[in-house]
């Protein structure tokens, strides 16, 4: 009977190499206090500086969420005191964003769902803070880093709508190589906005629901406060329009004691900074590097290229694995063939090795040697593993490593030839036995044929012969 | 010699230093001009260069590394600036050496330098007046031969009206001509910093060195490449000028024919908007004023409360301890007109004037080469009975702002002395005309060797 209204805010955080408006190094994890200077410490007569890869990014971001691009964007100051906040006002964008009016196509159950974007727009973190008894201690090394904030119209339904935006658009920042998209850690960041009405009485009164650091988190905590709303509504009461935290230990979300009203934030232009125009050149390098989308490979890998759900969902989710993939497609190999190393042996052996696909040392080149190998059965399918690890252990070309151990099957007809005689002719019983009809016993003359060969020759090919030869 | 020629040599050896720092003890005693003065901290300028050992002083809102920053102010009383500002390493890199931090009205805010936390500056010309402001003390060490030159920063008139009070050149640039980075921001986009001196030729070549685009300040201007032509023929005056003082009245009147009398045609203008300068300029100003100042909380440098019950207690006591009551009035009226639902109201209106300002002095400047006002309606004020209120002092502000919302350069000459006191009147020109105003000063001759108050002394130096 009710109906519901998801709108996110998502904020994340751009990679660049440095701070948004200074020139201070944007890392983490560096001890407190080490990546500032006095443009972000906020000291007296100091002035922003914007960085111009955190536009570019932006804009980016703003192109592949279908956005109007500002060509002439401004920055303002949003007003509020916090400790955390050096300048005690956010240099952020209010009136003339990045980028506006633009959508975004989730699959929700295999069906496609355009969610509106209403704006993007770049701002500065603020330092952390870190509460000890009566005491706070401040760390500035993030104040400053470039934030980009994207707010959608609250065109979601359900907490698996808000869970599906949020896993593609984490996937889409990552294939742009905007943002590392980790939750955890903080680098992707959302809030949800959610209300509840009934059927077509329009948006209702909404919650915000902070604290929402898993994709899951943010399905769970949007069901359950979609729940409560309607428990509210239902005893006849109003829903009171605030800020709750979702907490994960006990699945509910709790009230959060709000000691200002409503702020008001007095936004007015920067002063410090003219509006900044995109040239040509820049919008042209916005454009080469906003890649073709997970969402749209995904499409292309099942209905271009066959491959299997699974695999299609496993490649893009990383768009390293997109580009090897694509990369050894590109030198011929079978596509669906290479999706399958890909997403079996290739993941595994990095799993069980702990290494990086960037440090693995496979190359497009040598993934494609190693399908060939076993293809043209010199190499063993069985094999093809060992040689993998190795490749990944002692970066060597697979060919390299196969010679090396020895790992060529025997293809020689003539020596098979022998070595299937000496099986027929040493084994009376067991040829007496498939001849009388248990044919099952021939794989244990290929079993001695392999002892013969140790182990190199192609067990296909010995089967074959050995049927030729005993006239099956 | 000219002026900077007799500067030179004041930091060459033990005697003429100690010469120097008695004439400058001699003066501050009376004047109270700057609140450092020492020959020896500035280690960074270079060897040779243009002004290679010239000492300069720099307005205490300008960081200086090594030096105070106070803005004049408790809250900063005790900051020592990690960073030079964009100008003043520009004068480094020519040789000049900065001397001395000059007192100013806190952060920028008044037209007295009374409105210092930290020490009293007196007119040199008369110790019961005040020396304007709020680069008071700037332009009372260069009237008192102090310094050859020093730095200020103008806001609304800042340069200018001091400059006037204490009889010296004052040029405020062009907005954007010289870089902000490292002036203490008050309302950022209406100040710049600019010169004073008791020559043009100086204020001339520092000028030429201060001005250029600067990355660290994104609002910053490159001068064009082709400078707007340098020779006036006729110079603008407003039809309606009222309420000044007799003796600026009287200098007003003797400086149009003085102009007529070089033979250059005298036009009068008409800019309706100039009637708002006042609302506009205090509208804007102190709504920039409310956000710049939002930063000095005692929690990473500057002045902190032994009230600590709370973040917010900590952060409201040490405002409440640091800031005085102009700069708190001042925060307060810029808060209350960005407020959602009164910007248009007030922020909205005043960015309207200020377009209606710009495009009046863009008229004519058709007509025109510069124009010429007074500085301010009167002389420099004695303190005590017959006082500027600080409103008072607030509407005379009307003929400097009016350069500052436009965002054009404007330069204060002095034109004589009466009743022991300077009289001046100011330039106005279009962007990037500052050299015409220099040239047109030139031409107009003032006697800079009659302009010096008692206890001035080039003899000590020669």
């Amino acid at each position: 009977m009710y109906q519901s209204f998801i709108g996110l805010e998502i904020h994340i955080h751009l990679l660049t190499r440095t701070k948004a408006f200074c020139g201070c190094t944007a890392e983490f994890g560096a001890p407190p206090n080490t990546h500032v200077c006095p443009v972000c410490l906020g000291y007296p007569g100091v002035l922003p500086a914007v960085n111009e890869e955190a536009m570019k990014m932006s804009y980016m971001v703003a192109k592949a969420l279908n956005c109007e691009l500002s060509p002439k964007c401004y920055f303002d100051r949003k007003n509020y005191f916090y400790p955390d906040m050096t300048k005690n006002y956010q240099i952020s964008q209010f009136h003339d964003p990045v980028g506006r009016n633009g959508y975004f196509d989730v699959e929700v159950d295999g069906e496609i769902k355009r969610v509106r974007i209403h704006d993007v727009h770049l701002e500065e973190d603020a330092g952390k803070m870190i509460h000890s008894g009566r005491t706070s201690l401040l760390d500035y090394n993030r104040a400053g880093t470039s934030l980009l904030e994207i707010v959608t119209e609250p065109d979601l339904v359900t907490g698996k709508d808000a869970e599906a935006f949020i896993r593609e658009f984490r996937r889409m920042v990552r294939h742009l190589g905007v943002c590392d998209g980790n939750m955890e850690e903080g680098s992707l960041r959302c809030d949800a906005n959610v209300s509840i009405n009934l059927k077509g009485q329009g948006l209702g009164t909404k919650t915000e629901v902070k604290n929402l650091n898993s994709a899951r988190f943010v399905r769970k905590a949007l069901e359950y406060e979609i729940k409560r709303q309607g428990r509210v509504l239902g005893k006849g009461e109003k829903v009171i329009q605030e800020t709750r935290l979702w907490d994960s230990d006990n699945n509910v979300t709790a009230s959060m004691r709000t000691k200002e009203k409503a702020h008001d934030y007095r936004y007015f232009p920067e002063p410090d900074m003219p509006p900044f125009c995109p040239d040509d050149a820049f919008m042209s390098e916005v454009v080469s590097r906003v890649v073709e989308l997970p969402l749209v490979k995904k499409q292309r890998y099942l209905n271009g290229l066959q491959l299997s759900v699974d695999a299609a969902e496993f490649l893009v989710e990383d768009r390293l694995f997109c580009d090897l993939f694509e990369e050894t497609c590109a030198l011929g190999g079978d596509a669906k063939q290479i999706s399958n190393w890909l997403c079996g042996d290739v993941q595994g052996q990095l799993k069980r090795a702990e290494v990086a696909l960037t440090d693995s040392h496979i190359t497009a080149a040598r993934l494609n040697e190693l399908v060939k190998l076993v293809d043209s059965g010199v190499l063993q399918r069985g094999k093809a593993k060992e040689v993998l690890e190795l490749v990944i252990a002692e970066d060597k070309d697979p060919s390299a490593v196969v010679r090396e151990k020895g790992f060529e099957q025997v293809q020689d007809d003539s020596q098979l030839d022998g070595w299937v005689s000496e099986a027929i002719d040493k084994n009376p019983q067991a040829v007496e036995q498939i001849l009388a009809g248990n044919t099952k016993t021939i794989s244990f003359l290929v079993g001695q044929v392999m002892r013969f060969s140790k182990g190199k020759a192609d067990p296909k090919k010995v089967t074959d012969k050995l049927s030729q030869a005993l006239g099956l | 010699m000219t002026l900077l020629k007799s500067w030179d040599r004041v930091l060459a050896d033990v005697q003429s230093r100690t010469e120097y720092q008695n004439y400058v003890t001699a003066w501050e005693s009376k004047i109270r001009s700057m609140l450092t003065f020492d020959l020896n901290r500035d280690r960074f300028g270079a060897q040779d260069g243009p002004l290679a050992n010239i000492p300069f002083a720099v307005k205490d809102n300008i960081a200086v590394r090594d030096f105070n920053l106070t803005c004049g102010s408790r809250i900063l009383e005790n900051l020592v600036s990690p960073y030079t500002a964009t100008a003043v390493e520009r004068l480094q890199a020519a040789g000049a050496r900065v001397v001395g931090k000059t007192n100013l009205d806190e952060f920028g805010m008044g037209s007295s330098t009374d409105n210092s936390a930290l020490a009293q500056t007196n007119n040199p010309w008369n110790v019961n007046a005040v020396p304007g402001g709020s680069s008071g003390g700037s332009a009372a060490a260069v009237a008192a031969g102090l310094v050859p030159f020093a730095l200020g920063s103008d806001t609304g008139g800042s340069v200018r009206q001091p400059a006037a009070f204490c009889g010296c050149f004052g040029l405020k640039p062009t907005y954007g001509t010289v870089s902000r980075f490292g002036l203490v921001a008050y309302a950022s986009s209406l100040e710049v910093i600019g010169v004073l001196s008791r020559g043009v030729d100086t204020l001339e070549t520092v000028y030429d060195i201060i001005a250029g685009r600067d990355d660290r300040d994104q609002s910053s201007v490159a001068r064009p490449q082709n400078s707007p032509a340098r020779g006036t023929a006729r110079v603008g005056i407003l039809r309606q000028i009222a309420e000044l003082s007799p003796a600026i009245d009287a200098a007003y009147r003797e400086t149009i024919e003085k102009v007529k009398s070089l033979g250059v045609e005298i036009v009068e203008i008409d800019i309706p908007a100039l009637e708002y300068v006042v609302p506009a300029y205090y509208t804007i100003a102190t709504a920039e004023a409310s956000a710049n100042l939002a930063r000095y909380t005692g929690i990473r440098y500057g002045h902190r409360t032994s009230d600590d019950s709370s973040m917010e207690q900590m952060v409201a006591a040490s405002r409440n301890e640091g800031f005085g009551d102009e700069v708190k009035l001042r925060i307060l009226l810029g808060t209350y007109v960005l407020r959602s639902g009164f910007q248009d109201q007030y922020y909205i209106r005043a960015q309207k004037i200020r377009t209606a300002i710009r495009n009046g002095f863009d008229a004519a400047f058709g007509q025109v080469d510069l124009m010429l006002t007074p500085v301010f309606p009167t002389q420099a004020f004695l303190r005590g009975e017959g006082e500027l209120t600080p409103f008072q002092q607030k509407l005379a502000d009307k003929f400097t702002a009016a350069a500052n919302l436009a965002g054009i350069p404007a330069l204060t000459v002095p034109i004589g002395v009466t009743d022991g006191l300077p009289t001046a009147m100011q330039l106005l020109a279009p962007d990037f005309a500052e050299h015409r105003m220099f040239d047109f000063a030139r031409r107009m001759g003032v006697d800079m060797a009659a302009m010096t108050p008692d206890g001035f002394d080039e003899g000590w130096r020669k």
